[in-house]
């Protein structure tokens, strides 16, 4: 656990962080400008997988499992059977992407300059560093979220946020309910 | 340590990847994906402020955002799949139903 720490502390995480957002990033363009949907998902999964490292790198370990559990294993299978069930190459795909596909992309672009203009200062000035460091920091129960993340994170959803975890419990309910209907064969 | 502006970037580049995904691809099961990667972009944010502050609200509720992403998965995915039954595409320009 100690060794464990003092990696964590270390810069070597900062620089993990920075190969899985990198891979994040990558998978995510390849999603968005694969040809074929398959290697979409492919890239899809790549993105999840490193948004799951990123968060190993913050000290949630909690969150990077539900994270390969949920998206990787669950989500990614759903959008494979939903390709396979679809047949992509019955309808013509020759155009991948809309009309007004440049024009979105400048749009993008340039709200993205116009907010690192904003923000600029703020993310990588001389007073950030300091302010914007993460610290390990105890929460109320005692507990620190860093190094007893599990412990800490079940503590905070089933004693404070109880009931949003209720609510989140009777949507998903709702969700499975609502799919069946939906994606029952219509019956004529 | 990581540094919170990296986490911000990231997330930032990657909220901006979903966005211009979603406008500019015409398969839906795509444009589906895009949401959840910009959902996924301020679950990052939720974690990094939640370990800038030291409490436990934020991972919280990222794991409520991440079950309510598959609520949604489920409910999108059936929605295509009925499309594909009724109008035989899965391209958003084909989904033209309201037209008349």
């Amino acid at each position: 656990m100690e060794q464990l720490e003092q990696l964590f502390s270390t810069l070597i995480t900062q620089h993990i962080f920075t190969i899985f957002g990198v891979l994040a990033v990558l998978g995510a363009g390849a999603m968005i400008f694969a040809k074929s949907a398959v290697h979409s998902v492919l890239g899809f999964l790549l993105a999840m997988l490193a948004m799951a490292g990123a968060y190993l790198c913050l000290r949630a370990e909690f969150l990077a499992v539900a994270q390969i559990l949920v998206y990787a294993g669950g989500i990614v299978v759903l959008f494979l059977f939903v390709i396979m069930l679809v047949e992509m190459t019955k309808y013509k795909e020759r155009k991948l992407f809309q009309r007004q596909a440049p024009l979105a992309l400048a749009a993008v672009v340039v709200s993205a300059v116009l907010f690192l203009g904003v923000f600029l200062k703020t993310l990588f000035g001389s007073s950030a560093e300091v302010a914007l460091t993460l610290k390990p920091a105890l929460t109320g129960d005692g507990l620190n979220a860093a190094t007893h993340n599990v412990q800490a994170v079940s503590r905070g959803l089933f004693a404070e946020y109880l009931l949003p975890f209720e609510i989140l419990s009777v949507i998903l309910l709702v969700a499975l309910v609502g799919a069946v209907v939906l994606a029952k064969a219509e019956r004529s | 340590m990581v540094p919170m502006n990296h986490v911000l970037l990231l997330s930032f580049v990657l909220f901006c990847i979903g966005a211009a995904g979603v406008l500019i691809r015409r398969n839906v099961l795509i444009v589906l994906m895009c949401v959840e990667l910009m959902l996924n972009a301020a679950n990052l944010n939720l974690i990094a402020f939640a370990r800038h502050s030291g409490t436990v609200a934020g991972q919280a509720f990222a794991l409520l955002v991440m079950g309510l992403a598959a609520a949604e998965v489920a409910i999108g995915l059936a929605l295509v799949v009925a499309l594909y039954r009724k109008k035989d595409t899965v391209q958003v320009d084909g989904i033209n139903l309201l037209k008349g």
